[in-house]
Parts: structure tokens; C-alpha cells; sequence
């Protein structure tokens, strides 16, 4: 019963398989890499399982299940490349799509851009306003809805050529009667297209933002569905009978028909693969708390995971492509530092690095692509932390000479520095700004980064990993096993996972024994709603886990937070520790309680999970000697380290190592398609299944100035 | 070592955290608050300040806010509760002619100790919901500051870390949101305090010496980088002059506003000389916090634009160094105390619109053509059945004129205004009001033009309870203007009618102040529409067509104004509209 997952990303597909002993081959794990192609994502995806097949020589019908990450719905939202969407809204409401939160995207600018409006989900010609409203606080209809409107309006889409409609009316989360009705009337007229109603994309308070996230889902919902479709019957064509899985945003794996219901859920289906991935493999060695760096070409993906749950981003916060969207999405930061990013002195003597970077074409200097502005891996590579003859494996043709020449011409001439103080200073940096972000995604979340290890992966990840632990404080390294395919990893190990939710405000100090019933009443609708999706996916009841939150805030306030509801029925009693839970949360995030004030609850929200078996690594053979290494050994270069320093360091594949080996730097563990860097006064050890843990040494108490603050001044 | 230039790689790193800081000081303080004015609409400003009252670092939040605190620190020091600073001392403080941007904006200052001495402050702004005003929320036509609420001067709310309770319990018994009040206040307290925490953090992490040597050199970094780009700019004098309404009270007199540009090398001297004498109400700008400061942000906007620039520029001092302001002392600009000057917003609009304009002949590609450059501030307010006051401040929007390179944003926070909107599902479920009509303006077009101005919106508010409305807005005299051959767009217009008749139209003013308003009264606001950039002619014809298609335009307004001919089927007639443009273009240019 073999399990693969795929990964698509921008330059590569990513696949893992994973084979038991029952398979023919025995219990294994196989991996590949095929290009990506963005025009139709399935051709790299059946085109990668096919070959990994054949190089794991299973037969294609031997693979039981297929877990997807997919950038079909990100692409189509990034790209502005999505379905022509038609809106029905609530009379004198035509434009709430358009005004958003009226906020300009920029405070000192006269020629910002209003992505909401230039690059619209619904365009305003398609927005049709029709009869009907809806009152607060209780939900009571104060104008019946003209259905003859609703019929006029959805034969003017239709003629207008729309692929999919939305019903978007005020209030709906109050009383969802007039959505309904006009979403069947809509479906009457136009039976061949896609009707979602926003009560039921996202059942929450506050119009923009759920209109934008039913926009949305609609924007890449026949795209979505389409793609979905279409591998899936490629599949079935190559005799793949395979269950198929998506990754979704919030890291847990829906079916086709739950994707093509709430594609909307899909857009952070890629990075969420990495996070997972990294919490698997920091779970092999019992690290529950990890920061996990996803650092590719362009971007790095940074999120903090503590006690191995995942965080969830407040959806407040929740944005694809400058639209809010209310899904769970995994709280990530992403910042424009990668391998790729430019490094370039501004016209005022101001250094910077990134954000724009140079993808994989041009690509770095060094690479001879014809790109010569200077980036992060030219830095690395004038360095010798990375070896311009073994990038990827040695095919590039990469030289040193042309890393060196950009960084002299664009920064060290200019800023009248050294080659190798200019690329020091790159380094410096990129990593600072990378080391801000995982500040805001832990020390800014209440999360102290000390108590934390930080996992670096993707292609360019590992190479930076000890100088951002350094610099965040966090309490060791670790490099997965395979660190150019964590994310695929990531698809085997982790469950199926629905969320519901329902606005429902009710100021719990003061609700009495009939309020708290109503909120319980509809606690267990949600994980009814939650258990039946799980069930139709053949899950067992017994492989089934419901979370309940309550998302809270103190009343008058614009922000909830996250409080786990207590087991069993909400009564009076135990809805003290819902409010005295949300003192403490709140303490705990902004630093202050506010004693006195009443705690109101906005939201419910259900977390249905579906257990699914976990990815199972392989251990590495135990080494006999951990200190002889020879077997390992590929030779030795010059690198030069932080401090300035340029030591003779031993490069060592890391194919070659065993578990328990230790290696002291100054070292460079290389892989194909990564490189680890152990500076000097840090040490590697191979744990059992091929992580790598680096960690500082205590220092031998030789230099007792503090060096940052010397170099400083120049 | 002091002389020394830190190396440019220090100074980035410094310079991020420093912004990190700030960040984080906004985020905690809009995240806790209470009033909508803070939580919704982020109308604060967060940021540290060294001994100089210079700016080290502010939240990106509302324009407004940023650049005013060192203006309250100026007059802080005049005023200071026992004259020293303490370690635990919060100060809080409010006072138009002590350096504060105008009475409802409350700064919490924080000193930050390091080593046992003083090194910096950290502190923010806020608009509070009221202050004990003579009338709810905003105020307009009142005879002089007293009028305007509590006025707090340096005073100490904690003494050594030791909470003052008289002035906390003083500060609930005169407003009419107590817990409201106090509740934010608290939560700017917070925020300060983090801002402290961090500030020590990194002092700790780098030293003194070091950290105050980056600060420095980064103001210089930003100066330089305003110097550059004013040096490009021609020597010479600049001038522009528009009207403004009233000033809430005295219905016939219109204000001028006289903005004379004078670029000198890489210095830039804004002289409002010219312009209207003090006011008697509350329309007056607080010269010290309000009026400088949006000098400042119109050159940031208009030289150093975020959106265009290559590279970040640290938002410090730095910025506001090369910056000059002229306003005659008991000028609307620049009143003398007593005189009221709450109502001070739509003034420094104006003059930022007229700055751009004052300078369109030399900076074509940078200036765009007028925006509605006023604000609608609304204060809607009534008693609860137990008694109890509600309150409402909302901000709502403008539109931006045509630009050299795209049209000119919708229904958008204009110029030094960037707050958010209510979600109006919110306010429903928690205020005795009801949103009627939110959406662009469909009984004027914006200003035609190569790039279009922006349309403005219409916003109806139908209150439940009996109840005062106060609204501070502008623009219903003279139309944002275009430019190089734009058409103007519109002027805004407010109306009051009772939904039980709503033929009973009433017209009002721009501004009012404490209006009574019964059960089932709406008001609604039309926002002024932004004018044209560049010959209309010039707009493609399937642009236009597009317009018409989204009711940005009338088949009507294409035909007579763009020259674009369609078919009943809106198809472009390519022939017709060449033929029309070739008639119309000499009656134009004539």
C-alpha cells in the first residue's frame, strides 16, 4: 500500500514516495525531482509519479494513496488569473468589494496601487445589487427579497458570460434565508455554474472580508476544479487508481470534492507542505519547538511551531495577493530573501539586499546566465561557504570569478570595502532581515525563540542556518535529511483536517443558562457538520479528533483570540474558564489584562481531525567510530566565517554519514541540492534518522570582547 | 569614536529593528483598544524619540500621528509634573499650544532609562471618543479651547511606577465614554511600555554609544535622501490658492488658503502667508503639531513616494529636517491661545493639494491632479435607554485626482488621512444605528481626463435613538481641480432626511456641530470627487469604453466629453470617435 506525495513548486516538483512491507520492494523511501510545468501542473506531476515508479520499480497500481500540494489556486490568485465572477448584493451595497477598508496600501505615496481595485475579483459591471435587507442585532427581515430582481440579475450574468456566482448579502451571518433563496433561484437560471452564497464560504461578521474570501473562492474555483478534474482522469488514464489527497492551507488533507467545494482553502496548499514537513522531522528527535525557515530562490517562508502544534494566523490577518481571505491559513511570514535576492547600494549610499530578486533566470552572477547584479549566493560562493562546482550537483558551470566580480563592481568598489567584507556584509544582511521576520513570527507572538531550534530547509536554507540561530537566539540547529524536499515530506505526515465556524456574539460574563444552551446547540451542530465530512471521506470514528474554540475579545474590542473551549456542555460553570482563558491569552499576547471588562465571544469554530498514518524515516546505520569521518571526507578549501576569519575547512558528503557521527567545525556538510555549514566553535551530530543537530559549543573563554559591537565602527 | 560613521551594514540592521519596534507598538495598541476610532480605524501613531525629541522610529499608521510627538515632547518639557523625569513615570498629554496635534489626540510618554539615566522616550497618540467637549466627539463651533474637553499638560498618570488614581478616577467622571477612555488609555500605556522593553533590549544588546551613533547617522541617511531629490527641484517660488468653505459658524465667509513654495538649493520653505486670519470656532490648525507636520508628510508623499522608490527610507527626523514652515502668528495656521483649534484637519489637506498643485509646473511627472483633500469626519452620539451616552466617531473617505502615469484612487483615505472603514455589520450588532448606503457616487462622474480622478463614495447612517450629530467636512464650494488639460471633479455634499420622509431632503453645510437629530434620522454623505490629469481626448477610447461598461462614465459623458462614440450595444465605433476627437479638439484648445 504505497503512499507518494507531490510537491509543486515554481522551478521543481518534488516527489517522495513511501513503500511498507507489504509492497513488493519492501519498506523504503524513494525520491525525484522533475520540472514544474505551470502551464498544466499535472503533466510534471503524472510525469514525476510515472518516473519515480520506475525508479522504485513499483507499479503505478501498486500506490494506494496520493497526497498533493498544488499552486494552482495561489498562482491563479498571485497572477490575477481567474474566473469571470458575478456578484448579487444587497442594495445600496454595490461597491463594498471595491472600497475595501479604505485604507491606502501605502501612508507617504501619490502613485500606490489599489490592487482591490485595479486588479478587482468581481468587476463592478458584474456586482448587481438587488432588493432585500436584513437587520441586527436579531437577524429580522425588514425588506422581503424581490426575487423578480434576482432573476433579472442572474440572466444579465449569464448573458454577461460569468463562470461563477456569488450571493453576497449584509447580515447573512445573522439570518442566511435570503442568500439561500437567491443562490437556488440562480441556480435555476443558470444550472450549469458554479453558485456559492457567503454564509457559507465563511460564516463570519465583517462584509468586506467575507465577501472578499467568497470572491475569492470563486476567482479560483473553476480553475481549481478544473485542474483537480483533469489529474485526477490522467491518473486514472496511467492506471493509477490512487486515492487523491490535497494539502490544504490550514496543513491538513481534503478530498477533490472538498477542494472543488472550498477551493478557497487550497491557497496556501505549497508552503504548508514545508512547515509540516519540518515538524515531522524535528519530531524524530523529540523537538516539539521549532522555527522552520523555508528559504528558497526568492522568498523564505518562516513560521513557529510550539509544542508541535501548528500555528493558525489570526484570519484578521489572513491576505492572498492583497485580499482578505477568512481561511485557516498557517501563520507564516514571508519576506523577500533568498537565495536570489540582489544585493545593491542605493543612491544615497544606502545598502540593501532585496527584496527583488534573480530567480533562476538570470539566476546569480556566478551562475554565467547573464545575470550580473550580485546576490546572496554569489556572497555564499565568494565565501566558500557554498562551492561554485558542486551547485546542484556540479552542472551549472558556476564560477567563483564571476560572484566576485559583481559583489567588487556594485558594492565593494562603491562602499570602498574588501570583496570579502562586502560579502560578509550581504550575508549580514539578508540575515538580519530574515532574522527580523522570525522575531515577528515568535518574539511578537509571545514565543520566546530561545527555547526554540530553528529548522532551515529548502535548497538554500541550510547554509544560513547557524548564523539565524545565532542571531535569534535560538537554542540549536536542525537540518532535516533531504532538505530540498521537506515540503513533500511534509504531504505524508499530516491528517485530514475540516474547519466550520459561525459567528455567534454573546457577552459570556452575562449570558444566562438559555444563552449558553444556544451556543452549545450550535457547538454541536459545527462538529456534527465536522464528523459527517470525515465520515464521507471513510475515516473511522475512532480515528476522528474535534477541537472546539471560541474566538473571543473583550467587548468593544476589534480583535479576538483563540480559546479552547472546555469538554462537554457549556454551562454556567465552565464558561468561567472560558473568560478566565481569554484574561490569560490576552495577557499573554498584548502584556495587560483588563480585569473589569466584559468577555464577549464572536466566533465558533470546529477542528475536525482525521488521523492518517505518518510518514516513517528510515535510521541511519550507527557509526562505530563517532569521530572518524574519513569515509565521509571530500576535501578541504578556504571558507571564510563571520568574524572575517578564512580557516581551511573540510567539505564532507553527507551521504556518506552515520548516525551519531560528530564533526566539529569549521565544516561544510554538502549535499546535491543543499549545503550545511557548521562554523567554528559549533558541532554536528547525525541523530538517528539523518538530521543534523548544530550546535554552539560553550566557548573556551578566549576572546572576551564582543566582536559585533568592534566591527561596527569602520 | 563618536565622529565615527558606523559601517552601512551595522546601520541596516539597526535600522530593522528599530522599525520593528515601532511596528510592534502600533500592532498592540489598535489589537487592545476599545473605541472603534483606535481599533478600527488605527487612527495612533507609535514611536521612540531620543533626548532631542527627535524621532528614532514611527509605526506606519496614520500620517497624521507620525511626526507630531516630538512636538508633544517640546511641550512636555515646558510643562512637566515636578520638572524630572523618573524611571515609571507615564505622562500623559493633550494641549493644542504645548505642542499637541489637537486636544482628542492623547500622547502616553514613557522616559526609557538605561544604566540608571535617562536615554529616550517611548510614546503614541490616539484619538479618543471624547474628552468632556462641550459637545459629543468632535467640535467645531465653540469660542476657545477650554471648550474643547480636558486639557492635560505633562501630567504624570504614574509617578515612579505608581498609578495616580485621583487623575485616572478625574479623567472617567468628565467624559461621557469613560470606560472607553480610560480602557485606551490603558492600552497606549501598554503599548509604551513595550516600546520601552524593546528599546532597553537593544540598547543592552549594542550599547549606548553605538545605538545613538546609528540613530543619528540614519536621520542623516533620510535627510540626504530628501535633500537630494528638493536639489532637483528648480530654484524659485511656487504658489497656489484655493477657498475653503466656512469655518462652521459663519456661513458666507469663505477662508483662502495661500501656499507659497519656496525652494532654496536643498531646502524647501512652505509660507501659508496670505492665507485666513484665526478663526472664532474650532477651525483653526495647531501650528506646532498639526500644521508642520503635514508640510512634512507633503514631501514625503510627493518626494520620497514608498510605492516608487528603489530603497526604503527609515521614517525619522531626518525627513522633516530639510523642511521649512512659514504661518503668521493669528493666522488660521497658526493660532494665538485661547482660540479653539479641534477642527483641524481638512486645512492641512488642503494645503498638501495645494503644495502639488504650487508645484505642477515643475514636477509633472510627480504631482497629480486635485484630490478631494478634505476628510468627513462624522461624531454621531445619542443616550442609551439606561442613560448611558453612546458615542461614534467615524473617518470616512475621499478619492484621489488623476495621475501622470493612473487614474486616481476611489473612495479612499486622502492625503494625511489613512484609517480604516467599520465594518458596518459590526457597528450594527453593538450601536443603535443602521448603515443605509455604502457604495461610488452615482449622481456625479469623477474628473475627466488622460487618467480619470477618482469617484467618491455615499455613505448613509441612519441613527435609532434621539441624539447629536457634529460633522467636520469640506469641499462644497470649490471642486478638487484638474490638470494639463483635466476636467475638475466634484464637489461633496451632505443631506439629513427622517426615513419615515424621505422626500424631506435637507441640505446642510460642510460642517455642524451638535445637530439634534430624532429616531430614523439619515445622514448621508457624498464625498468630493478627484479632478482629471492630462487632455481627455487622450484617454484610449476602449479605456473609456471599459468606464462606461463599470459606470465610472455615462455613454453620454464618453460621447460629449472623452469623444468616444458607442453603439446601443456599447460597441466602440473606432471611425466615429476619430471623427469626433478630430471635431472637438480645436473648440477645446480655443
Amino acid at each position: 500500500m504505497a503512499r507518494l506525495g507531490v510537491d509543486v513548486g515554481g522551478t521543481n516538483t518534488d516527489l517522495i514516495l513511501e513503500t511498507f512491507a507489504d509492497d513488493p520492494v519492501g519498506a523504503g523511501i524513494f525520491q525525484h525531482k522533475v520540472p514544474s510545468t505551470q502551464q498544466d501542473q499535472s503533466i510534471g506531476v503524472v510525469r514525476g509519479i510515472v518516473e519515480l515508479c520506475e525508479k522504485a520499480a513499483i507499479s503505478t497500481a501498486d500506490i494506494k494513496r496520493i497526497v498533493h500540494g498544488t499552486t494552482v489556486a495561489t498562482n491563479a490568485a498571485l497572477e490575477h488569473d481567474g474566473a469571470n465572477v458575478g456578484m448579487l448584493t444587497t442594495r445600496g451595497f454595490r461597491d463594498i468589494l471595491h472600497i475595501g477598508r479604505h485604507k491606502r496600501p501605502h501612508n507617504f505615496s501619490l502613485h500606490f496601487d489599489v490592487p482591490w481595485q485595479t486588479r478587482p475579483l468581481v468587476k463592478r459591471r458584474n456586482r448587481l445589487a438587488v432588493t432585500e435587507r436584513i437587520l441586527p442585532p436579531d437577524g429580522r427581515i425588514e425588506t422581503a427579497l424581490d426575487e423578480n430582481e434576482v432573476r433579472a440579475a442572474a440572466r444579465r450574468l449569464r448573458d454577461n458570460g460569468v463562470d461563477a456566482v456569488i450571493v453576497c448579502f449584509l447580515f447573512s451571518f445573522l439570518n442566511d434565508a435570503h442568500e439561500r433563496r437567491a443562490q437556488e433561484i440562480v441556480r435555476e437560471i443558470v444550472p450549469d455554474i458554479y453558485v456559492w452564497r457567503s454564509s457559507e464560504v465563511a460564516d463570519v461578521m465583517r462584509e468586506f472580508e467575507r465577501f472578499s474570501t467568497t470572491a475569492m473562492n470563486a476567482f479560483v474555483g473553476p480553475k481549481t476544479a478544473r485542474y483537480l478534474s483533469r489529474l485526477e482522469a490522467k491518473l486514472s488514464d496511467q492506471g493509477i487508481g490512487a486515492n487523491l489527497r490535497i494539502m490544504q492551507s490550514n496543513g491538513g488533507l481534503a478530498t477533490i470534492d472538498q477542494c472543488i467545494d472550498r477551493p478557497v482553502n487550497t491557497l496556501m496548499s505549497g508552503p504548508a507542505g514545508g512547515v509540516i514537513g519540518g515538524r515531522h522531522f524535528a519530531d524524530m528527535i523529540g523537538e516539539a519547538n521549532i522555527l522552520s525557515v523555508d528559504i528558497g530562490g526568492t522568498s523564505a517562508d518562516i513560521s513557529a511551531l510550539s509544542d508541535g502544534e501548528l500555528r493558525i494566523k489570526n484570519s484578521r490577518d489572513a491576505t492572498v495577493a492583497d485580499h482578505p481571505v477568512l481561511t485557516p491559513i498557517i501563520d507564516m511570514i514571508t519576506i523577500g530573501a533568498g537565495g536570489g535576492s540582489i544585493a545593491y547600494v542605493d543612491s544615497a549610499g544606502g545598502f540593501n539586499v532585496g527584496p527583488r530578486s534573480a530567480g533562476a533566470e538570470p539566476g546569480p552572477a556566478c551562475y554565467g546566465l547573464g545575470g550580473t547584479e550580485p546576490t546572496v549566493t554569489d556572497a555564499n560562493v565568494v565565501l566558500g561557504r557554498l562551492d561554485a562546482d558542486r551547485l546542484l550537483g556540479g552542472d551549472l558551470g558556476a564560477t567563483t570569478e564571476r560572484a566576485e566580480r559583481a559583489i567588487f563592481e556594485k558594492i565593494a568598489e562603491p562602499l570602498g570595502l574588501s570583496v570579502t567584507d562586502a560579502a560578509l556584509g550581504i550575508l549580514r544582511v539578508v540575515n538580519n532581515n530574515m532574522a527580523l521576520a522570525i522575531r515577528s513570527a515568535s518574539v511578537a507572538r509571545g514565543i520566546d525563540p530561545r527555547e526554540f531550534a530553528l529548522m532551515p530547509f529548502g535548497g538554500a536554507g541550510p547554509v544560513h542556518g547557524p548564523a539565524l540561530a545565532a542571531e535569534v537566539g535560538a537554542k540549536y540547529v536542525i537540518v532535516p535529511p533531504a532538505p530540498g524536499i521537506t515540503a513533500a515530506a511534509g504531504l505524508l505526515a499530516t491528517d485530514m483536517k475540516y474547519e466550520v465556524t459561525r459567528s455567534l456574539l454573546r457577552d459570556l460574563d452575562a449570558a444566562g443558562a438559555d444563552e449558553l444552551a444556544t451556543v452549545d446547540a450550535e457547538l454541536t451542530r459545527l462538529e456534527t457538520e465536522c464528523r459527517d465530512r470525515l465520515w464521507a471521506d471513510g475515516i473511522a470514528s475512532a480515528d476522528i479528533e474535534m477541537q472546539r474554540i471560541a474566538e473571543c475579545r473583550y467587548h468593544g474590542q476589534g480583535f479576538e483570540l483563540r480559546i479552547d473551549m472546555p469538554a462537554g456542555t457549556l454551562d454556567e460553570n465552565n464558561v468561567q474558564t472560558v473568560i478566565e482563558a481569554f484574561h490569560a491569552r490576552h495577557e499573554n499576547d498584548y502584556g495587560y489584562r483588563f480585569a473589569g471588562a466584559v468577555v464577549e465571544l464572536v466566533t465558533l469554530r470546529v477542528i475536525g481531525r482525521g488521523h492518517c498514518a505518518k510518514l516513517d524515516w528510515p535510521r541511519l546505520p550507527t557509526a562505530h567510530d563517532e569521530a572518524d569521518t574519513a569515509q565521509a571526507l571530500l576535501y578541504e578549501r578556504e571558507t571564510v566565517f563571520d568574524d572575517g576569519r578564512s580557516l581551511t575547512t573540510p567539505r564532507y558528503d553527507r551521504a556518506c554519514l552515520a548516525a551519531g557521527q560528530v564533526i566539529n567545525g569549521p565544516a561544510i556538510l554538502v549535499e546535491r541540492d543543499s549545503t550545511s555549514l557548521v562554523p567554528p566553535g559549533w558541532q554536528a551530530v547525525v541523530t538517528e534518522h539523518g538530521n543534523i543537530r548544530i550546535s554552539e559549543q560553550p566557548p573556551h573563554a578566549t576572546n572576551a570582547s564582543n566582536p559585533r559591537v568592534e566591527e561596527a565602527f569602520s | 569614536m563618536k565622529n565615527d560613521t558606523i559601517n552601512p551594514i551595522t546601520l541596516q540592521v539597526i535600522s530593522g529593528a528599530l522599525d520593528t519596534i515601532a511596528e510592534e507598538m502600533g500592532h498592540v495598541l489598535y489589537r487592545m483598544s476599545f473605541s472603534s476610532i483606535i481599533r478600527e480605524s488605527q487612527d495612533l501613531g507609535a514611536g521612540l524619540f531620543d533626548l532631542k525629541y527627535q524621532t528614532l522610529c514611527e509605526s506606519e499608521s496614520t500620517p497624521m500621528h507620525i511626526g507630531s510627538i516630538p512636538a508633544y515632547l517640546r511641550g512636555i518639557e515646558a510643562t512637566l509634573q515636578g520638572g524630572v523625569w523618573h524611571e515609571g513615570d507615564v505622562v500623559v498629554h493633550n494641549h493644542p499650544y504645548y505642542g499637541a496635534s489637537h486636544t482628542p489626540d492623547l500622547a502616553i510618554i514613557i522616559p526609557i532609562f538605561h544604566e540608571g539615566e535617562l536615554v529616550a522616550f517611548a510614546g503614541n497618540t490616539a484619538h479618543h471618543i471624547d474628552i468632556g467637549a462641550a459637545t459629543p466627539g468632535l467640535i467645531i463651533d465653540v469660542g476657545d479651547v477650554y471648550a474643547e474637553g480636558m486639557l492635560f499638560a505633562g501630567l504624570k498618570l504614574y509617578d515612579r511606577g505608581q498609578r495616580n488614581e485621583t487623575l485616572a478616577q478625574m479623567i472617567r467622571t468628565n467624559s461621557r465614554a469613560a470606560d472607553q477612555l480610560m480602557d485606551d488609555i490603558d492600552a497606549q500605556v501598554a503599548s509604551a511600555r513595550l516600546g520601552v522593553k524593546r528599546f532597553q533590549e537593544l540598547l543592552d544588546r549594542y550599547g549606548r554609544e553605538l545605538i545613538f551613533a546609528a540613530t543619528d547617522q540614519l536621520m542623516d541617511y533620510s535627510e540626504k535622501r530628501l535633500r537630494q531629490e528638493i536639489a532637483a527641484i528648480p530654484d524659485g517660488e511656487y504658489r497656489a490658492e484655493g477657498l475653503l468653505d466656512d469655518d462652521g459658524r459663519n456661513r458666507d465667509v469663505p477662508l483662502p488658503v495661500v501656499v507659497t513654495v519656496r525652494i532654496e538649493g536643498d531646502n524647501v520653505t512652505v509660507d501659508l502667508t496670505g492665507s485666513a486670519d484665526q478663526t472664532p470656532t474650532a477651525y483653526n490648525v495647531p501650528f506646532e503639531g498639526s500644521c508642520k507636520v503635514a508640510a512634512y508628510a507633503a514631501f514625503r508623499k510627493l518626494l520620497l513616494d514608498t510605492y516608487t522608490a528603489d530603497s526604503p527610507v527609515p521614517s525619522n527626523e531626518g525627513s522633516f529636517r530639510p523642511v521649512h514652515v512659514i504661518a503668521p502668528k493669528g493666522s488660521m495656521f497658526n493660532p494665538i491661545s485661547p482660540a479653539a483649534a479641534e477642527a483641524r484637519f481638512t486645512q492641512c489637506n488642503r494645503m498638501i493639494d495645494l503644495i502639488l498643485q504650487a508645484l505642477s509646473p515643475v514636477l509633472p511627472d510627480k504631482v497629480i491632479a486635485g484630490s478631494s483633500a478634505s476628510i468627513s469626519f462624522a461624531s454621531y452620539a445619542g443616550l442609551r435607554d439606561n442613560g448611558d451616552y453612546w458615542v461614534f466617531l467615524e473617518v470616512n473617505e475621499g478619492a484621489y485626482g488623476g495621475r501622470p502615469r493612473s487614474d486616481g484612487p476611489d473612495c479612499i483615505d486622502n492625503l494625511m488621512a489613512n484609517t480604516r472603514n467599520n465594518p458596518i455589520e459590526d457597528l450594527g450588532m453593538h450601536l443603535p444605528m443602521i448603515c443605509d448606503r455604502y457604495e461610488l457616487r452615482d449622481d456625479v462622474l469623477p474628473g475627466a481626463g488622460r487618467y480619470r480622478g477618482g469617484l467618491g463614495v455615499v455613505k448613509s447612517q441612519r441613527v435609532l435613538t434621539p441624539g447629536f450629530i457634529t460633522i467636520e467636512s469640506e469641499r462644497h464650494l470649490e471642486a478638487p481641480c484638474g490638470l494639463f488639460g483635466g476636467l475638475d471633479g466634484a464637489t461633496g455634499r451632505n443631506l439629513i432626511y427622517n426615513e419615515a420622509a424621505p422626500d424631506k431632503v435637507v441640505e446642510m453645510p460642510s460642517k455642524f456641530s451638535g445637530h439634534a437629530t430624532s429616531t430614523g434620522d439619515v445622514m448621508v454623505y457624498y464625498s468630493p470627487c478627484g479632478g482629471g490629469y492630462g487632455d481627455p481626448l487622450e484617454r484610449p477610447p476602449e479605456t473609456v469604453r471599459e468606464d462606461v461598461l463599470d459606470d465610472f462614465c455615462s455613454r453620454n459623458h464618453a460621447f460629449e466629453i472623452y469623444g468616444v462614440v458607442l453603439d446601443d450595444g456599447l460597441k466602440l465605433d473606432i471611425a466615429a470617435t476619430q471623427q469626433r476627437r478630430d471635431d472637438i479638439r480645436p473648440q477645446r484648445s480655443r
